[in-house]
């Protein structure tokens, strides 16, 4: 499709994101919670973080080793663009009150709290059911509302998940112990599946006007991917184990030591590839070795690693850029390893517009990575980044509940509404005038 | 294990449990039983995976194979075959019908034309350009159908520098490319070289996660653009490059080299941002440690009874404990603690601690690394319905993971795991293009499906 695509990221602000108009409130910290509505709000969606003040989201302290960038969590600022940051204090009455006002006019809510803290705070489905009796609602946490973890009150998180699911377990070289991923996948890739469920509950919706309660647990959800497992330990008797880089499923796919030290990716299982491969190693014939010539003979445990080791020794005498080049020319799927440096300088990434820079009214130029779905008619885009807690308060209360300034100051004097604690990635920036980024400046 | 007592708030869970439990889901209605989708995936798994969560919640899903079947059919660990199919397909073939169609004749386009007619979505996984060249690309299929959504998903996208490359999309290769592989895996021991020590290196996931992560930004995208749609009436081209969808994820470190220059290096089972939060040795395995605000980290230092030794009395924030010198330091003092116990004693100290500890209810995070045998073993998962087999008129009882999010409304479901190579031409042909048996015959004879 050559052309639909034709200046796509230079026209991406000619046209809406796909979720225009649909409102979304989230009561979230860490990161299970936070990723999944800022996947709804760089499609478009207007989402409404709201905190507990003065210290909100504790994610605003997490950092790698030492380094922030501004006063602010890096972390804390991948996770949560584009969105309008409120501080409302949820113990307290009135602000349970000003949370059903805005609940009777909002889509989706979203929170991670421990099971039943919701309906305590008077804010729980069925409460704001009579509100809004079309809400769509989910509720995250690690062991879901019920079950006997649940039940235990047990604390949970992305690691913990990845133990308990069995991920961890099937991550690392064999015999090695237990590895865990450098990025927190099961959180991250629990909020985006909590969003599939919000989008097909938004489509139920408009197709019958109801809403529902969804509930979710990132263990569970991350078991979901380990798909093969399940049907391979339940027929063949045994349990799954670890193999390093080597693909269990497919062959040959691997990982492998280059000539210059480095690391080059390759996979080449269809008939064409295993030729192509075959050819590139200057080996032909093993392409009709009856051990190799089908796909599932070559998958057997002895021609697996056998294949793979003449892989690997011919790996040592290339570059890894040389074997990428070798898959481009002869038709298997080749990489050489990428790091940092190569997601930022990558001119494929750039010229996509997947990695760019965003311009940010309070911490200036910084690099992002883009939502990962090009949109044709609706391209998604990330705009700004964090702001400090309460920071939009009275952008929100006087657009969505019409409150005026006097209003808006009788709150704070009675701790419902709050602002930011005079804490690093709690305030401004240091260099902030005042006035930079506030939607309304008083 | 001592005997479980409710907790306060168990009206709370059995309420819920009456509202969403997957058992249930059966009785409830479907959410997306409006739409149709066609599934031409080729070799990858995150076409399948994607339509998968698609026919999961109700689209009636057509899925195209060339005669023969899809090579991700063989997909399967040492190359095990129930009834015909490998491991991973008896998972993602699920709630789809199969047909076949040669894509590579001009009939069986035609035929692919005569479904998209009809059809609100499409996904597709070949190399770029692949689809064009037969004719059938989304500006051809766009003008039969303007509100068509047409999702692929790729090694190397739809435009940009690379997207030429004439190579299918694999997950061992995506996860190289993502950024996330280089920084996941073993420490080198100091003085040690790769050839002595050649699991000390940069390590994939086990799982397909690659695949796994842009088959569900695939549905994310397609269920945003199916919104657009009903309140437009218009359709549009979805572009998925499944490396840049796993590295979506792979959160700071991007910024960290702009910034720093800094290149995020592997840390072993330490986290670079995080403490306390990694995995630990035990007596008879290990366990993940976890706990991101100071009062679990003290409570922690208190179950393992170093509180007032180690001084956390006097701690006034974690951030010091972030710091690289000082991770490792207290890793190596905790590693001999934790390997005086079993995981499920220490599991259990956690928990206990919740109710009676001096930090109490404030508790670390305590999970035993397990192997996949045990998670689909334990009960709290198959009580919660996420091991449920399903019973399928082909293939037998067969466990499948499901019900990864439970709903009052309209929840996911599994019907049947997969079908045979074309088992459903006859259904599908003759309930879209109205052929019976007669000019099926004629089709199969003329090598079309």
């Amino acid at each position: 499709m050559p052309d639909v695509f034709k200046d796509y990221v230079k026209k991406k602000f000619s046209r809406p994101g796909p979720l225009k108009g649909v409102r979304v409130l989230e009561v979230c910290t860490l990161l299970f919670g936070p990723s999944g509505p800022s996947f709804l709000a760089e499609m478009g969606a207007e989402v409404i973080k709201i905190e507990l003040p003065p210290v909100g989201d504790v994610t605003r302290s997490l950092n790698p080793f030492g380094w922030f960038y501004k006063e602010q969590s890096p972390m804390f600022m991948h996770i949560n663009p584009n969105k309008y940051y409120m501080a409302l204090d949820l113990h307290i009455d009135l602000g349970q009150q000003i949370f059903k006002e805005l609940a009777a006019k909002a889509d989706i809510i979203e929170f991670n709290l421990r099971p039943g803290v919701t309906r305590r705070w008077n804010i729980g489905y069925e409460q704001i059911k009579e509100v809004n009796p079309g809400i769509i609602y989910i509720e995250k946490n690690g062991f879901g509302q019920w079950g006997l973890y649940a039940e235990q009150d047990r604390p949970s998180n992305d690691g913990a998940s990845q133990a308990l699911s069995g991920y961890a377990w099937m991550s690392s070289f064999p015999k090695r112990p237990p590895l865990k991923q450098a990025i927190w996948i099961c959180d991250y890739y629990g909020g985006l599946m909590g969003e599939v469920a919000i989008l097909a509950a938004l489509h139920h919706r408009r197709k019958t006007g109801r809403g529902q309660f969804i509930e979710m647990s990132q263990t569970e959800n991350i078991m979901r991917v380990m798909n093969w497992v399940w049907p391979y330990q339940q027929l063949t008797g045994k349990g799954v184990e670890a193999a390093g880089n080597r693909d269990q499923c497919i062959c040959p796919a691997d990982t492998f030591l280059c000539a210059d030290d480095r690391l080059a990716a390759l996979a080449a299982p269809a008939p064409e590839e295993f030729l192509g491969l075959c050819r590139a190693m200057g080996r032909e014939e093993l392409a009709s070795d009856p051990r190799f010539q089908e796909h599932s003979v070559r998958l057997q445990d002895e021609n697996t690693l056998e294949i793979l080791k003449i892989i690997a020794a011919w790996a040592r005498t290339k570059t890894a850029d040389e074997i990428e080049a070798l898959g481009k020319e002869f038709g298997f799927s080749a990489t050489r390893l990428h790091n940092a440096k190569d997601m930022n300088e990558d001119p494929h990434r750039r010229q996509r517009g997947f990695v760019k820079e965003i311009d940010d009214p309070l911490y200036g130029y910084y690099v992002e990575h883009e939502f990962p779905v090009m949109m044709s008619k609706t391209p998604p885009k990330i705009k700004w980044t964090v702001r400090p807690v309460g920071f939009d308060n009275e952008f929100i209360m006087a657009k969505i509940l019409g409150r005026n300034q006097a209003q808006i100051d009788e709150l704070y004097l009675h701790g419902v509404l709050g602002k930011w604690k005079d804490m690093q990635g709690r305030r401004p920036p240091s260099d902030w005038d005042g006035q930079a980024g506030a939607i309304i400046r008083r | 294990m001592t005997e479980h007592k409710r907790p306060k708030w168990a009206d709370w869970a059995d309420h819920i449990r009456a509202l969403d439990d997957p058992a249930k889901n059966f009785e409830k209605p479907e959410a997306l039983d409006d739409l149709t989708v066609i599934d031409l995936s080729s070799r990858s798994m995150a076409g399948p995976y994607c339509t998968s969560l698609l026919a999961e919640l109700g689209a009636e899903t057509i899925r195209i194979e060339p005669p023969g079947g899809d090579l991700v059919r063989s997909y399967s660990p040492n190359g095990v075959m129930h009834r015909g199919t490998g491991m991973a397909y008896l998972q993602e073939g699920r709630n789809k019908y199969h047909v076949t169609l040669n894509l590579e004749t001009e009939a069986g386009r035609d035929m692919l034309r005569s479904l998209v007619g009809q059809a609100d979505i499409l996904i597709e996984t070949f190399p770029a350009g692949k689809m064009d060249n037969w004719g059938i690309g989304y500006e051809e299929l766009a003008k039969l159908n303007p509100r068509l959504i047409y999702a692929s998903i790729t090694g190397y996208g739809q435009f940009g520098p690379e997207s030429g490359r004439n190579q299918y999309d694999y997950d061992n290769v995506a996860q190289a490319r993502s950024g996330v592989q280089y920084a996941t895996g073993e420490v080198l021991p100091e003085g040690k070289t790769i050839a002595e020590v050649p699991y000390a290196t940069s390590t994939k996931a086990g799982p397909w996660i690659a695949w796994a992560v842009s088959g569900t930004f695939g549905a994310l995208g397609i269920l945003a653009a199916v919104y657009h749609r009903e309140m437009t009436g218009e359709g549009q081209a979805i572009d998925i490059s499944t490396p840049e969808a796993y590295e979506r994820l792979n959160d700071y470190m991007l910024h960290w080299y702009a910034d720093q220059g800094v290149i995020n290096e592997r840390f072993g089972n330490l986290d670079t941002c995080l403490w306390l939060y990694g995995f630990y040795p035990t007596k008879d395995g290990g366990v993940f440690l976890g706990g991101l605000r100071l009062e679990m980290w003290k409570a922690f230092v208190d179950i393992i009874g170093k509180y007032d030794e180690w001084g956390a009395e006097q701690w006034t924030t974690l951030a010091p404990f972030m710091k690289k010198d000082w991770q490792l330091k207290y890793q190596a003092m905790i590693n001999p603690e934790t390997e005086q116990y079993t995981s499920q004693e220490l599991t259990m100290k956690s928990i206990e601690y919740a109710k009676r500890g001096r930090l109490a209810p404030i508790t670390p995070v305590v999970a035993e690394i397990v192997p996949p045998w045990n998670t689909m073993h334990d009960e709290v998962w198959r009580d919660r319905g996420v091991f449920t087999p399903v019973q399928d008129p082909v293939y037998g009882s067969i466990i499948c993971a499901q019900a990864q999010w439970k709903s009052t409304e309209t929840p996911p479901r599994t019907k049947w795991v997969c079908r045979p190579v074309g088992y459903d031409n006859g259904y599908v042909y003759l309930k879209y293009l109205g052929y019976g048996p007669a000019k099926l015959r004629e089709l199969t004879e003329q090598g079309i499906i």
